[in-house]
């Protein structure tokens, strides 16, 4: 077993389940949600995160508006609908039981670890 | 040192390095491979162009003039490789698979109507090739199965080689399944640098064409080992055909064409144009996904393209090309007009190709008289003259056009430019060699010697028959790669030229007499008349036979000043003469510069009028002038031999009438009953003299009887030689 490899899609599957956090916060700019998340250690590609919203945003997720910038042309800054918040929730709920799952069968040795990076994310 | 170019870029003006640029280009077309499955594609790329830019402009704004390789190099690292995305796509896709079914994709749905309106294109099929797919595309077109088209193709390629320049226009013309239709990169011709023996053309070419590397290998190096172990092979006639195009030194050429023309692949944007795309599943998506815009905007760009290198009709036919592809429209016009425009290619094709050969061949002729040229061309200056003619004037037109054409079809922009002022300042240096050349030449062969007749001394001027002949040589030429038609036998240091015109005239005398008049040009008379007077021509006699040399032999140092024998035979009433094949050529080797004003006018040089004559003919003089001894076999086919010592008789003679003889014998029988009678009566014997005029009146009936018949010792082997000819003649 690869360990980078089991750690990457352990981080990959809640990427999406981050960067809806994010945008819950209110309006973003994409570039902002990847600093957002490298602040929290979390790093993710542009490239990668341009199709995904894409992808969120014709599921009816997400919604976005153009922002006049100071500098050259509108930018696109994304927010999140209601039928995204709804799916946030359910996203939200289905995470706090793997957390607590995970949390209860790890506990004895790597409590405090997990539980930092992670209670950092609301 | 390195090109900035500004390109509109997200609606932001970007000044960028052109290298740069091409980095770009090729990680954003990645990004559109990686994402044609995607459903909203375009906004994908979108929005990360959108943000390339910005970054662009961050870069621009702390005080960058221009974005380098190494910005850009940043920029794509951040933004992350389509490579580094496949990981971390996978579960998101997954998940989200799901809800995408529900909705309607307007991208399917346009790609489903393009599948069942576009009109139908002719493309190379990629899938199902020989070679280049030609023949399966026009099978797929014409709905037909390839085989057959294959065959039909194979016919005329070997029937007339006809097909097989179709097959390479339609090769190049005809867009690839793989290549065009698909939302790709064009495929562009490279030489590649890393599989390379000399240049690297040939694994160029196997790219371009997407073959094995073997098969150019194959055509360059077949007909260079031809070329080096047979020279024969290639006559001037069929020069154009294909394969004496093909299998000739003409291989090595052409890959010194393509070396000049053909850019190497240095850089990895090159590398990936020059192997195109491959076909595979994703792409044939991307194909599908493409709008009907997108592909109108292709077939725009691809007839823009095309227009260019072509002609003005191209630019017309692109734009309705686009049209047609916007307007989904579908129809037997539609079929007729494409039909129409490949045939305008087609024969645009051919007449550019038809142009191309025949300068080619113009420089092999001129490249074939180099060897000649020593025995023209004076050592030194007039030599460089000749040889900048040559390479300059000849070559250098010939090289550029065929680069211009294969540059233009080939999409190869670069600096043509400089390429283009090398070629004509080189031409120019060209003209100028050929002007002086041409002015030099002139001068060599401005002035004409003196005529001087003189006479040629016969062993025995007395014979009864002439047979004017050249001995063959004892070396061999016929083995010889290269003959010039004019220059005979050509040697290293001496050539021949078969100058020598022989007239046949009607002698005053009665044996033959043979004058001839050597004559030459040069840059003043007295040059003119040292060169005649070298012209060595040797003339003997054996028997009845006249052995003249072969030609005039010209060597380097004499140089070849039109030198010129007349050799005029006089042949007396009653005697035969003729002239070999082997012998005297009608039609000789001249120059002529400037006015000819002092030309010998051989024609009326003394009063004895011209014979006309045929090689390998006998003819026998008579008073009226030369005739074919063998028109009387026509009359008798055997004759009885006569042991008859008689000379022979003219067939004038024989021509007489028998009236006219019966006239005169009843004359004569008149005289002599005339005669009798007074010797009857007078018993007078001064008049007896009269005679000797009786036994006259048998003799005339002699000739009657012997005329029809060769009465020499050699006739029987005449006969021979008149039966034959006559049956040529026949």
């Amino acid at each position: 077993m690869d360990i980078q490899n089991t750690q990457s899609q352990m981080r990959k599957g809640v990427l999406e389940f981050c960067i809806l956090s994010v945008i819950r916060q209110g309006e973003v700019y994409p570039s902002d949600i990847v600093d957002k998340m490298k602040t929290a250690n979390l790093h993710i590609l542009e490239g990668t995160l341009y199709p995904l919203l894409t992808r969120l945003k014709n599921a009816g997720l997400l919604n976005y508006r153009w922002v006049e910038s100071s500098s050259g042309p509108p930018r696109k800054y994304f927010l999140m609908t209601d039928k995204g918040l709804e799916f946030y929730g359910e996203l939200e709920r289905t995470w706090k039981e793997l957390a607590d799952a995970v949390h209860s069968l790890t506990e004895p040795i790597t409590e405090t670890e997990t539980s930092d990076s992670i209670e950092t994310q609301p | 040192m390195k090109k900035v170019i500004n390109i509109n870029f997200q609606g932001r003006v970007i000044p960028i390095e052109e290298s740069a640029y091409d980095i770009l280009k090729q990680y954003i077309e990645s990004l559109t491979r990686y994402f044609a499955n995607e459903d909203g594609k375009e906004e994908i790329i979108n929005d990360i162009e959108g943000r390339i830019a910005e970054l662009f402009g961050e870069v621009l704004k702390k005080g960058s003039t221009c974005i380098t390789d190494e910005d850009v190099n940043t920029i794509i690292a951040s933004m992350g490789r389509p490579e580094d995305f496949d990981g971390e796509e996978a579960n998101i896709h997954a998940q989200i698979n799901g809800e995408d079914k529900k909705q309607s994709q307007s991208g399917s749905q346009q790609h489903n109507s393009q599948y069942s309106n576009d009109p139908k294109r002719l493309f190379r099929d990629e899938n199902n090739k020989v070679l280049g797919g030609v023949c399966s595309g026009l099978a797929n077109y014409f709905g037909i199965d390839p085989v057959i088209m294959r065959i039909l193709f194979l016919i005329t390629i070997f029937g007339a080689g006809f097909g097989f320049i179709t097959y390479l226009i339609l090769w190049i013309v005809v867009p690839s399944t793989a290549s065009t239709v698909i939302g790709s990169p064009r495929k562009r011709l490279f030489r590649d640098a890393d599989e390379k023996v000399i240049a690297g053309v040939c694994s160029g070419l196997a790219r371009y064409f997407g073959i094995s590397v073997i098969i150019p290998r194959l055509l360059f190096i077949i007909p260079f080992l031809s070329f080096v172990f047979r020279f024969s092979h290639w006559g001037w006639w069929d020069f154009p055909h294909f394969l004496s195009f093909s299998f000739s030194p003409g291989a090595l050429f052409i890959y010194i064409i393509l070396w000049l023309v053909i850019p190497e692949a240095k850089s990895a944007a090159d590398k990936l144009e020059m192997k195109g795309e491959k076909v595979d599943l994703n792409n044939i998506k991307s194909t599908i996904q493409n709008d009907l815009e997108g592909l109108g905007k292709k077939a725009k760009q691809w007839g823009t393209e095309f227009g260019e290198t072509v002609s003005e009709k191209g630019k017309q036919f692109s734009s309705e090309a686009a049209g047609v592809a916007k307007k989904n429209s579908r129809g037997v016009g539609d079929f007729i007009v494409l039909l129409f425009k490949i045939f305008a290619y087609f024969i645009i094709g051919v007449v550019l190709f038809a142009v191309v050969v025949a300068l080619f061949s113009i420089g092999v002729v001129f490249t074939g008289l180099t060897p000649v040229k020593p025995f023209v061309i004076d050592d030194g200056l007039q030599n460089v003259y000749a040889m900048g003619t040559l390479l300059l004037f000849i070559w250098v037109p010939i090289i550029g056009l065929i680069t211009l054409i294969i540059r233009r079809l080939a999409k190869i922009k670069g600096n043509s430019k400089l390429l283009r002022y090398a070629f004509v300042s080189l031409w120019l240096i060209g003209l100028f060699c050929f002007i002086s050349l041409i002015i030099s030449v002139k001068d060599d062969y401005y002035y004409s010697n003196h005529p001087a007749e003189e006479n040629v001394e016969l062993v025995n001027p007395k014979v009864s028959k002439l047979e004017i002949t050249a001995p063959h040589t004892l070396r061999y030429y016929n083995r010889r790669w290269f003959k010039m038609e004019p220059f005979a036998s050509y040697d290293e240091d001496s050539v021949f030229v078969q100058n020598v015109r022989i007239r046949i005239v009607k002698s005053k005398s009665d044996s033959f007499t043979i004058t001839q008049v050597k004559l030459a040009n040069g840059s003043s008379k007295k040059e003119a008349d040292n060169i005649a007077s070298k012209i060595k021509y040797d003339i003997i006699q054996e028997d009845t036979i006249l052995k003249l040399d072969k030609g005039i032999t010209i060597t380097r140092d004499q140089k070849f000043r039109n030198q010129h024998i007349i050799l005029t035979i006089a042949v007396p009433v009653g005697k035969k003469i003729k002239v070999n094949d082997n012998i005297g050529w009608n039609d000789d080797v001249h120059l002529h510069m400037g006015f000819d004003n002092d030309n010998w006018n051989d024609e009326d040089y003394n009063d004895q009028k011209e014979e006309r004559w045929d090689h390998g003919v006998e003819y026998i003089m008579t008073t009226k002038g030369l005739e074919r001894t063998d028109k009387k076999q026509e009359d008798e086919e055997v004759a009885p031999e006569n042991n008859d010592d008689q000379p022979n008789n003219a067939v004038e003679e024989f021509k007489k009438s028998k009236e006219e003889i019966l006239k005169q014998k009843e004359q004569k029988l008149k005289e002599l009953r005339d005669i009798d009678k007074e010797l009857q009566n007078s018993g007078d014997s001064t008049r007896y003299h009269y005679q000797p005029d009786n036994p006259k009146k048998p003799e005339a009936k002699k000739i009657v009887e012997t005329v029809p018949t060769k009465s020499n010792n050699t006739s029987r082997t005449m006969h021979f030689d008149e039966l034959l000819l006559m049956k040529f003649s026949i």
